[in-house]
């Protein structure tokens, strides 16, 4: 990966990350489409590979790949933030190794041992079964270590070299990103208790930390993309940080309807939930109002040639994923949130695959779309290009990712819609209820859709990934 | 003291769709009023055009009514939707006016 024009060893650091994290994103759907097929085929892959092997794998390469992302990013904007370069990379680097190595011990674990016995060694050296984050003990303890070295170089860096809002936001964020990975790491006998906290680890993580490093992300990109006002954007971000952990925190309560919590948490968490894309859409529409009012003005004085007026934006690409952040955010957190989280809805709902459609639209929206576009970004530094264009690769991956994503979640809707009605509200939640609207003809033929539409999504990531090692030399760039 | 509608809401069958889509168009109205509200006050749209911002909260404001109608809500989460209903009324105010003051600071 090391390239002239690579500015700093963090930016090298970076890139390390991306490209571990753009594999992982490839097992993740790999992964993912193995789970549709045993939903259509169930034999498929039997006494090879389990359907909960298969889930375990896509769930949790997701969250993993997009933690790779978010640690490559930071690396990667601190010294365009700071002035200096990252304090600590060569235990940055050490650790990196540390990471990847342990997830690849991961995976190799669930896909030949799958299985263990119903003791402390399964915890250990298997898994700990807590859905997104069910990494064995040794290696939680490893996450940590890493998060802490990750934290330190973070803090470090920011408080020697230049304190701008984007680096102040993302120490104080990280510090909590990885102080609440603790809460998902220890063991009680009661079910309630245990997800009481794991939710603070899931919840708090993307309703509040993930979304407050978007925030900070968006700023980075909108400054380094589009040239905009520092201080414009930089307030924006305080703001959304008040309203984000304002919303975020307290939409915790969403998933505490029915773990046996106060019952004050439901009312609560409805409302607070509902609130939480608002933020992100306020700063695009502002953001974007200043492009097309000043800089958008003066480019077009600088240009009164129509045919060849120049774009304020230096990276299309990346530019298309971050939009699709603010859309993908209100769409997928929004909407798809906010039509089951109401507790008088959500106790048909819950557990049905209404959840799921969320989960996809809102995880690819809020979170996907802009680490993709920081990889662009990445790419772009590393390769020297002074204005990136979109390529067909490019305009194929986004439309194919873009696309597949949104069909698997009006596919999994549908599917989630069936069972509410069947399941849930005529058959009143039984066994035989459960097994009935699993059968339904919409459901499983939904379920045939959201197959066919991840095949969409996987054709589209070989797209991207093609893109993302080939478009550095593309000619069609200005450099 | 648990809301009786949440123990037990007795949602009728044909009611789940309309409550999806209300609950859905809550969020769409509620976007295009923001949007529209936002673009008449930096003159990208006529000044007429509030009105139609208007007209926009309004519908937000009959689907979340529709929304908690069909689902049978409580007394405290009916408060709790008008609040809301009405938060989203104030809110592009609200955001206009920082994004006004933090223009005003540096020059724009």
């Amino acid at each position: 990966m090391a390239n002239n024009h690579l500015t700093s060893e963090s930016k090298q650091l970076a890139t390390w990350y991306f490209t571990f994290a753009a594999i992982l994103f490839g097992a993740q759907l790999l992964f993912g489409l193995v789970a549709a097929i045993q939903y259509v085929m169930p034999g498929f892959l039997y006494g090879i590979l389990d359907f909960s092997i298969a889930r375990i794998l896509h769930i949790n390469a997701l969250v993993v790949w997009m933690v790779f992302a978010m640690f490559g990013a930071v690396y990667w904007l601190l010294p365009d933030e700071t002035g200096i370069e990252t304090i600590g990379i060569k235990i940055g680097k050490l650790l990196f190794w540390i990471f990847a190595a342990a997830i690849v011990v991961v995976v190799l674990v669930y896909l030949f041992i799958q299985v263990g016995p119903a003791d402390e060694t399964t915890i250990w050296f298997i898994t700990e079964g807590r859905e997104y984050i069910e990494a064995p003990r040794w290696a939680d303890w490893g996450i940590v270590v890493v998060a802490l070295g990750f934290v330190a170089n973070l803090f470090l860096t920011g408080i020697k070299g230049r304190q701008t809002g984007i680096v102040t936001v993302l120490m104080a964020d990280m510090i909590a990103f990885a102080g609440l990975y603790l809460a998902g790491m220890f063991f009680t006998d009661n079910i309630s208790i245990d997800q009481y906290w794991w939710w603070w680890v899931i919840h708090l993580w993307v309703e509040a930390t993930w979304e407050v490093y978007v925030g900070a992300i968006a700023a980075y990109g909108l400054i380094t993309m589009i040239g905009a006002h520092r201080k414009v954007v930089e307030m924006w971000l305080w703001i959304e940080v008040a309203m984000l952990f304002g919303s975020g925190i307290l939409g915790l309560g969403h998933h505490y309807f029915w773990i046996g919590t106060p019952e004050y948490w439901w009312e609560i968490g409805a409302l607070f939930s509902a609130l939480e894309p608002l933020p992100l859409v306020a700063m695009f529409i502002h953001v974007l109002y200043d492009w097309g009012k000043t800089q958008g003005a003066e480019m077009a004085n600088e240009h009164t040639d129509e045919d060849n007026v120049k774009s304020v934006i230096n990276n299309k690409p990346a530019f298309t994923w971050f939009v699709l952040n603010a859309f993908g955010n209100f769409l997928g957190a929004g909407i798809w949130g906010f039509f089951h989280t109401l507790p008088q809805v959500n106790l048909y709902t819950h557990g049905t695959q209404f959840t799921s459609a969320h989960g996809h639209l809102a995880f690819f929206g809020a979170y996907a779309t802009i680490l993709i576009g920081m990889m662009y970004i990445a790419v772009q530094g590393t390769n020297g290009i002074k204005v990136m264009k979109h390529t067909k690769a490019s305009i194929w991956a986004v439309s194919m990712i873009t696309g597949g994503v949104v069909g698997m979640t009006v596919a999994l809707t549908i599917a989630g819609y069936v069972q509410v009605l069947v399941s849930r509200a005529q058959m009143g939640a039984t066994w035989a209820a459960y097994f009935d609207g699993q059968s339904g003809l919409w459901f499983t033929q939904a379920m045939d859709w959201r197959l066919v539409m991840g095949v969409v999504t996987f054709t589209g990531f070989i797209f991207l990934a093609k893109d993302l090692l080939t478009t550095g030399k593309n000619p069609v760039h200005e450099r | 003291m648990i809301d009786p509608s949440v123990i037990r809401p007795e949602i009728a069958v044909n009611d789940f769709l309309p409550i999806f889509v209300s609950s859905a168009l809550v969020l769409v109205f509620g976007g295009v009023y923001v949007g529209i509200y936002t673009a008449v006050k930096v003159k990208l749209l006529k000044p007429w055009a509030m009105v139609v911002a208007y007209s926009f909260w309004a519908l937000t404001a009959y689907c979340l009514y529709l929304m908690g109608s069909l689902i049978h809500v409580g007394d405290f989460t009916a408060k709790a939707l008008v609040v809301a209903a009405i938060g989203l009324f104030l809110l592009p105010f609200a955001v206009y006016y920082m994004q006004h003051q933090v223009h005003e600071e540096n020059e724009h």
